[in-house]
C-alpha cells in the first residue's frame, strides 16, 4: 500500500514507553495532524496501558477520551502500537489485532506496530519496529521500504539522550494518569521538550 | 560523579532507612536501590550490623535487574561465605542464571533445592517464572495451578495465576483466581475492581451488572480509585442502554451512571484547578461523558 513515514516525536516517545515499564506489555494509539489521503504521516502517539491490556473498560475508556481530544486538536488516530513484555516475542497478539481492527474501521490505511525489544538497546542501528497493514483481510508485514523514519541519526541520538536523562520517567500514559488525574496524559511537557532538541532540518514534526 | 549522600543531602541511617521501606512494601524501583544500596555497602559496610545480610540481598536482587551483574556477583559472593550452605543463598543464585538467559542451570539448581527440601516454595516459584519468561505460558499455568492445589494460601500466586489467564484471554478462571483473593482480602479495592474490570470485559448484562457491583464495592473501599469510578459509569450505562431490562432497572442504572459522572466530573475539575495543561483532559472528559450519553440514549 502506501507509505508510512514516522516522525522523531512519535517514535521518541514510544520508545521511552517502553522503556519506562520494560517488565510489561505497554501499547499505545499512533496520531495524525495531516490530513487523510496519500501517506500516512505519524506526527504524534498516545501512551496508554502498561497493565492489562486485554480488558476492555479502560481500553474502551482511553480510545473514547483520545477521540475527543484528536477532535479538539485536528489529530486523527491512525495506528497502534504495542510492546510485548516477552522481548522474545514481537508477534500481535489477539488484542493487538482487535484494537488495531477498531482503528481500521474509521481510518483504512491505519497502521499496526510492533515494538520488537531485542533490538533496542544502545547503539542500535535498526528501528527496532515492525509494521503491519491491512491487506485483503488480514494484518500483512509491510515493505520496509514504505516506512519512512525521517534523520534516523539524529532521532537516535535524541532518545539516547532523553534516555541517559532519565527522561522515560516524565512519560505519562493514560494508566499513570488514572493513577493521578493531575498527571497529563497529552504530555504537553515532554512533547515541547523533545520538539526543542529536534533541528529543524527534521522538518515538519 | 557526586554521592548520593551529597546529591540529596541524606545521612547514611536515613538510606538504610530508605532501604528498609522500599525492602517491606515490595517496591521494584530497581534503579533507585542499586545507587542508595551501592553506596551504603561501599561507604558504610561496618555501621550496618547484621542488616548488611538482607540488604546485600535487596541490592543483588536490584542489580540483577538493571543487568548490574558485577554488582550482583560481588553481592553473591559475600552471602555465599556468609551462609555457605544456605537455600536462600542458592536460590539467589539461580535468580542470577535467570537473568543471565541460563534457564537450564537455573532449574539445576531449583531442583537440586527441591530435592533437599522438597516444600521450599521459593524454588518452586522461580521455576513457574522461568516458564513465564520463556513464553511457556500454558506450562507456567499449569504448574501454578498445582502449586496453588497445596499451597493454597498464597496470595502471591493466585494474583500471578489471574495476570497470566487474563493475558490468555481466558476470563472466566481470571475471575475465580480474583474470586480467591477477594475472599481472603475482603478490604482490598484493588482487587474488587480489577474482578470488576474481568467482569465487564466477559460482556453480557449479567456480567455487566456484576460488574457494576463490584465497582461500586472498589469505590466503598476507596472513593478515590478512578478506575472503578469510571468503570461504575460505563457499566451503568450500557446496563441502562440495554432493551432487556425492566423499567425500574433502567432507571436505577440512570441515576447510578449520572452519579458517577457527576464525581468524575468533580474531580477532573478539582485536578485541573490552576494547571494549564489539565484543562485538556477536563475538557477531554467532559466531553467524553456527553457522548457517552448520547450513544446511551
Amino acid at each position: 500500500m502506501g507509505e508510512v513515514e514516522l516522525s522523531c516525536l512519535a517514535y521518541a516517545k514510544m520508545y521511552l514507553h517502553a522503556s519506562q515499564f520494560p517488565r510489561c506489555s505497554v501499547n499505545g494509539l499512533l496520531l495524525s495532524s495531516s490530513p487523510a489521503g496519500g501517506a500516512v504521516c505519524i506526527t504524534d502517539c498516545v501512551p496508554l496501558l502498561h497493565t492489562h491490556l486485554s480488558l476492555a473498560p479502560i481500553t474502551q475508556l482511553a480510545l473514547t477520551q483520545v477521540d475527543v481530544w484528536c477532535l479538539q486538536t485536528q489529530q486523527r488516530i491512525v495506528g497502534y502500537y504495542q510492546a510485548n513484555a516477552c522481548v522474545s516475542d514481537s508477534s500481535p497478539t489477539p488484542c493487538a489485532l482487535k484494537i488495531a481492527e477498531k482503528i481500521f474501521e474509521q481510518c483504512n490505511n491505519a497502521v499496526l506496530l510492533m515494538i520488537d525489544g531485542e533490538k533496542m538497546f544502545p547503539g542500535g542501528r535498526v528501528p527496532p519496529i515492525v509494521v503491519y497493514e491491512r491487506k485483503d483481510g488480514r494484518w500483512a508485514l509491510k515493505d520496509k521500504h514504505t516506512i519512512m523514519l525521517r534523520q534516523w541519526e539524529e532521532t537516535c541520538s535524541i532518545v539516547n539522550q532523553l534516555l541517559s536523562s532519565g527522561d522515560q520517567g516524565l512519560l505519562v500514559d493514560f494508566d499513570s494518569h488514572l493513577d493521578d488525574i493531575t498527571k497529563d496524559w497529552t504530555n504537553q511537557k515532554l512533547n515541547a521538550k523533545i520538539l526543542k532538541l529536534v533541528s529543524p532540518a527534521n522538518g515538519n514534526v | 560523579m557526586s554521592s548520593i549522600s551529597e546529591l540529596y543531602d541524606v545521612t547514611w541511617e536515613e538510606m538504610r532507612d530508605k532501604l528498609r521501606k522500599w525492602r517491606e512494601e515490595n517496591y521494584r524501583n530497581s534503579e533507585q536501590i542499586v545507587d542508595v544500596g551501592e553506596e551504603l555497602i561501599n561507604e558504610h559496610a561496618s555501621k550496618l550490623g547484621d542488616d548488611i545480610w538482607i540488604i546485600y540481598e535487596q541490592v543483588m536482587i536490584a542489580a540483577l535487574d538493571c543487568s548490574r551483574d558485577d554488582l550482583a556477583w560481588s553481592c553473591l559472593q559475600e552471602l555465599k561465605r556468609q551462609f555457605p550452605d544456605s537455600h536462600r543463598v542458592k536460590r539467589l543464585a539461580g535468580m542470577r542464571l535467570e537473568a543471565l538467559e541460563r534457564y537450564e542451570d537455573a532449574n539445576k539448581l531449583y531442583d537440586s533445592i527441591l530435592q533437599d527440601d522438597p516444600t521450599n516454595t521459593a524454588a518452586r516459584k522461580r521455576k513457574i517464572s522461568i516458564l513465564r519468561a520463556q513464553g511457556k505460558s500454558s506450562e507456567a499455568i499449569r504448574e501454578l495451578n498445582e502449586y496453588l492445589e497445596q499451597f493454597v494460601g498464597d496470595q502471591e500466586a493466585w494474583h500471578e495465576l489471574s495476570e497470566l489467564y487474563i493475558n490468555e484471554h481466558d476470563y472466566a478462571k481470571a475471575a475465580f483466581c480474583l474470586e480467591e483473593l477477594m475472599m481472603t482480602n475482603p478490604h482490598n479495592h484493588l482487587y474488587c475492581e480489577q474482578y470488576g474490570e474481568v467482569k465487564y470485559t466477559q460482556g453480557g448484562l449479567e456480567n455487566l451488572e456484576l460488574a457494576r457491583k463490584y465497582f461500586a464495592q472498589a469505590l466503598k473501599l476507596n472513593n478515590r480509585n478512578m478506575r472503578a469510578l469510571f468503570g461504575l459509569y460505563m457499566s451503568a450505562s450500557h446496563v441502562a442502554a440495554s432493551p432487556k431490562v425492566s423499567a425500574k432497572v433502567k432507571k436505577d442504572n440512570v441515576k447510578y451512571a449520572a452519579w458517577a459522572a457527576s464525581q468524575i466530573s468533580r474531580a477532573y475539575q478539582m485536578a485541573g484547578r490552576g494547571k494549564k495543561e489539565n484543562k485538556c483532559s477536563v475538557k477531554a472528559v467532559e466531553e467524553m461523558l456527553e457522548s457517552m450519553q448520547i450513544t446511551m440514549s
